[in-house]
């Protein structure tokens, strides 16, 4: 067989003119370059010139011929000429040619690539079309084409065909067949004629690709395919971890091309991290693409320095000590790697569980890259984790010597990327006064769960199923030391979360609303007991339920997230709307296949019994449900919008202290309206905007106001039915800022006094007695005025 | 010896402030009649209903309430008008009106009082600070002017300038403007006196633009309202 396969002719060199030997080592001046920069064509001609010229010499006949390709003037002054070996004007695959074309010299051409003794019959049979077909076939784009592909004839010598590509496989470390560029073909001669396709992708949904085929012009084979992205020489492999959280694991890292290991795979993204663009390359092979590990480099003392590195030359690929981080200062090290083990680890599972249980390609479903950057300080971030939307990046933050432990854990990581997926699809608003804050919460806390439960499948990373066991149903209870700072069971547990619904809930931080789907979620795929005290026990569905398990309960949620609510970052999505989502999907994906029930399905009914058990909607085949609601203050003062709501203080109700108000609320379902009222309300429990309670309630059911500002509640609880109560919420302020015990438009002059003024203030100008008055200050004036003086 | 003409009933006129005087002096025709002395059909007509209301605009040229030329006889408006020549950035009072006054409402705003564009309510900086908003005409932005009725049918009304780079205006012109109406279920007589009082008022002086950057005692000797008297007219029903 080799005795069939073109032969290369041997290179031919020639002598180098002593003159350009000597001008090669002087430096050029731009004078001597532009010279010879303007004799580059003639240079071009004269290479293609002495190469024709010499095709007997290289075994070549007259059907043969050498064009000019490519060619650049160096820094010594010759022209660098590529020509392409041309067999009947169709280029001759892997045949080319270079020339070194001097000033006044001999030319010296490398012909060691030439292909000698090419013979072909007839012409193809295949019309490029035909064959640009057969390659798109073979390619199977998804999205658009970047542009239509390329087709050229060419010769195809035998010696270059494709055969057996191989990879490595990330997940085992061993070779395995790279199906996208493996060929099986075999060529009748040693030359046949072929067509050269190239194309090219870049799409959301196939990532960048350039794919070139080469058709046989004849049969119609593949011969070979090539994959003309450039490609760094780093290799998917698997790293050995010790991690804090997660013990001894396995994780996807990278040989680079130094030899060293980096936490960086490879395998997971193919489009690139948008944080990671703003950094260069740095020669290692790394790039934006693929998951990867960070670290925050942080000084001795544990305050940060705003640098960051990602986890790179380690030469034996086992990565840290298992160990709490304490290293300060040394984030690299193995106990700081230990962090990276455990968010390498959570975010693996992760992409694994969306693309494999649900077919999401990445968090953004675009395959855009992740990334952690663990290690986090500063006030806000050493004791908390943040997912970043447009960075596509979990942010972890170290935690604190004699606090919490580093922000690592593996429900962590699973949190913070489903943000990412909600965020590129529902796209709940996150804060405080908008129940989605809650949902959205609660959303990443149940997939996180689900993640765990994936984890433990016994088809490992490739498993498309969720196991029914494996959930925790707490979340960081080892970031706590063992005491979990959420609990999906019975939220209450956390002495924060309430486990049902209640007007008012709003006011709760987004991490402690999320209570009320979490416990839904909970009871829909554990069931709920029927036994009081329990904590599955809940009084709103006190025959309790049989749950449906976990992979039905998650798919009746993403569905439910994913394609049936849309916020649009508007806050607009309510828990019964969630409800009602929760409930079409589960018809959608169990209705009639669960028994022919049609609109009407047992999961269903499941649904509205778990949402009715944490008091969102009523359980199936409820008839009624008591509900009481602060629906008008003064119409519809309580949540009413009257200023301008990029001052900041939209969906508050401002009142004055020190005066009488009417609060009312309005008891539905219930032929007895009357309520209790109380002071204060469960959002006093909220850590990040507390309430307080104060003033007195009168008899006459209005409320006098305390004479100190701040955020303030009252609720009404019906006498009918206790369980069903409604919390209202108002921050006072001191209308008084004159001083003379009476609270009047008066007042407003000194607001003018101290408007923007940052120093030199009367904090008392300030509706807040802060020490900026701003055109909030008036917002908040005009707010009280309207709420207090014109309800009397 | 002639019928004497029935009497009115004096059920029309029990709920006016003028009731004791009429019935006064129908206590006095009676009597006369009832002597057989004078003329026939000399009874005074009792005091018709009012149904509107008129102001006299009062004299002097320092601050005072001025009627505006629109307004109608129900609907009552006055114009805030300060001393020609005299500065300032805003002014604030507090008017009490008599039960058959009722502070009404303009629908320009949502407040009971009317701004008349002489002071300069907005930032003077482009808002936002990228300058795509041209000073005054965000009609979101929060401005000082505020206006509500207190218990004791107090009305309280402030406008102010919050910007102290905007300068001073003469405050010899109608500054804003507040409504009162007529209330036609209040049994008001014409020719009843109604008596407004403004018991607080103040204003901003002109001398408050500037601050130094520390705290300093400028501080307070500048950010201090001015108080005011403010002259009112006489209302009647008519």
């Amino acid at each position: 067989m080799h005795s069939k396969l073109p032969r290369p002719v041997t290179a031919l060199g020639f002598v180098l003119a002593l003159g350009s030997a000597l001008q090669a080592a002087q430096p050029m001046t731009p004078a001597a370059r532009a010279y010879h920069l303007a004799q580059q064509p003639k240079r071009v001609a004269l290479a293609q010139e002495t190469l024709f010229s010499r095709r007997g010499e290289l075994g070549l006949s007259d059907q043969e011929s050498f064009t000019p390709v490519h060619a650049f003037t160096n820094a010594e002054g010759e022209a660098i000429v590529r020509l392409d070996h041309t067999f009947q004007g169709h280029r001759v695959l892997g045949s080319q040619a270079i020339a070194k074309v001097p000033l006044g010299g001999a030319i010296v051409t490398l012909t060691d690539k030439v292909l000698a003794g090419v013979q072909v019959g007839g012409e193809p049979t295949l019309s490029p079309a035909a064959a640009t077909a057969i390659a798109l076939r073979r390619l199977d784009p998804k999205g658009p084409m970047k542009d239509a592909p390329k087709v050229e004839q060419v010769l195809f010598p035998a010696q270059f065909l494709g055969g057996l590509a191989t990879t490595v496989n990330p997940a085992t470390g061993k070779v395995m067949v790279d199906r996208q560029l493996t060929v099986h073909a075999q060529l009748a001669s040693p030359y046949v004629w072929a067509y050269e396709v190239q194309t090219r992708l870049l799409n959301n949904q196939d990532g960048p690709k350039q794919l070139t085929y080469y058709i046989d012009g004849r049969t119609g084979n593949i011969l070979r395919i090539n994959n003309r992205l450039e490609q760094q020489a780093v290799s998917p492999v698997l790293g050995t971890g010790q991690g804090h959280y997660n013990g001894s694991v396995t994780i996807p890292t990278s040989k680079m091309v130094d030899g060293t290991y980096a936490i960086y795979d490879l395998t997971r993204g193919t489009l690139p991290n948008p944080y990671l663009q703003n950094f260069a390359p740095d020669g290692s092979g790394w790039s934006p693409t693929g998951m990867q590990a960070w670290y925050e480099l942080n000084n001795p003392d544990g305050s940060n320095t705003w640098t960051e590195f990602l986890y790179q030359g380690n030469a034996t690929n086992a990565w840290g000590d298992g160990q709490p981080f304490t290293a300060y200062g040394q984030e690299g090290g193995a106990n700081g790697q230990t962090m990276a083990v455990d968010a390498m680890y959570g975010m693996s599972w992760t992409w694994d569980f969306y693309k494999n249980v649900f077919n999401l390609d990445g968090m953004d479903g675009k395959g855009t890259t992740v990334m952690a950057e663990v290690g986090m300080t500063g006030s806000w971030y050493r004791n908390n984790a943040y997912w970043d939307t447009y960075n596509q990046g979990a942010f972890l933050g170290a935690g604190s010597p004699d606090g919490y432990g580093a922000f690592t854990e593996f429900d962590v990581l699973a949190h913070e990327m489903t943000h990412g997926v909600t965020a590129t699809t529902v796209k709940f608003v996150n804060s405080a006064g908008y129940e989605e804050a809650g949902l959205n919460e609660a959303t990443s806390d149940f997939f996180s769960q689900m993640v765990k439960a994936y984890s433990t499948g016994v088809d490992g990373h490739a498993g498309t199923t969720i196991p029914n066991s494996g959930a925790t149903w707490v979340m960081g209870a080892g970031v706590g030391h063992g005491t979990p700072i959420r609990y999906l069971d019975k939220p209450s547990k956390d002495q924060r979360s309430p486990d049902g619904w209640y007007d008012g809930l709003l006011y709760l931080d987004g991490h402690y609303s999320a209570g009320v789907l979490n416990r839904a979620l909970y009871l829909l795929a554990n069931g709920a007991s029927a036994t009081p005290g329990a904590d599955d026990y809940s009084p709103y569905l006190p025959k309790g339920m049989k749950g449906i398990g976990y992979e039905k309960a998650a798919k009746i949620w993403f569905k439910a997230v994913t394609e049936n609510l849309s916020s649009g970052y508007m806050g607009t999505v309510t828990y019964l709307d969630a409800r009602n989502a929760a409930i079409q999907a589960a018809l959608s994906l169990y209705g009639e296949s669960a028994g022919g029930y049609g609109l009407d399905s047992l999961t269903s009914h499941a649904v509205e019994d778990a949402f009715g058990a944490a008091n969102v909607g009523m359980n199936y085949a409820e008839s009624s449900r008591t509900q009481v609601l602060f629906a008008d203050w003064r119409n519809n003062d309580w949540i009413e919008r009257n200023h301008d709501p990029r001052v900041g203080y939209g969906h508050k109700q401002y009142l004055p202290v020190g005066e009488k108000v009417v609060p009312r609320v309005t008891v539905l379902n219930n032929p007895n309206p009357e309520v209790t009222w109380s002071l204060g309300g469960p959002s006093m429990y909220n850590g990040s905007t507390y309430a307080l309670k104060g003033g007195v309630i009168n008899t006459d059911g209005t409320w006098t106001t305390p004479y100190e500002l701040g955020w303030y509640a009252i609720t009404a609880t019906s006498k009918a039915d206790p369980k069903q109560f409604a919390e209202g919420r108002a921050f006072l302020v001191n209308l008084d800022t004159d001083g003379d015990n009476e609270q009047d438009a008066v007042d407003l002059g000194n607001v003018a006094f101290s408007w923007y003024l940052t120093t030199a203030l009367n904090p008392a100008h300030s509706m807040f007695n802060a020490p900026v008055v701003d055109d909030g200050d008036i917002a908040a004036f005009a707010d009280a005025m309207k709420a207090t003086w014109w309800v009397k | 010896m002639p019928t004497p003409p029935p009497l009115r009933p004096f059920s029309l006129v029990l709920r006016s402030p003028m009731t004791k005087n009429l019935c006064l002096s129908v206590f006095l025709l009676t009597l006369s009649l009832a002597c057989g002395g004078g003329h026939t059909n000399t009874a005074v007509a009792p005091a018709p209903a009012a149904a509107g209301i008129a102001y006299t605009d009062p004299t002097g040229t320092g601050w005072r309430l001025v009627k505006d030329s629109h307004s109608t006889p129900t609907r009552l408006l006055l114009n805030l008008v300060g001393p020609s020549g005299l500065k300032s950035r805003g002014a604030a009072f507090n008017l009490k009106a008599p039960a058959g006054i009722k502070f009404g409402n303009f629908s320009e705003s949502t407040w009971p009082v009317k701004d008349l564009g002489v002071y300069e309510l907005w930032n003077t900086d482009p808002y936002p600070y990228d300058g795509s908003v041209l000073p005054g005409s965000d009609p979101l932005e929060p401005k000082l002017l505020a206006g509500g009725v207190k218990t004791g049918n107090v009305l309280t009304v402030g406008v102010f300038q919050k910007d102290r780079r905007a300068t001073a205006k003469d405050s010899g012109q109608p500054l804003f403007q507040v409504a009162l109406e007529f209330d036609a279920t209040a049994g008001l007589n014409a020719g009843d006196t109604l008596s407004l009082s403004i018991a607080k008022s103040k204003h901003m002086a002109e001398d408050m633009g500037a601050f130094s950057v520390k705290p300093t005692m400028e501080m307070l000797q500048k950010a201090v309202l001015v108080d005011m008297t403010i002259a009112v007219g006489v209302l009647r029903a008519n």
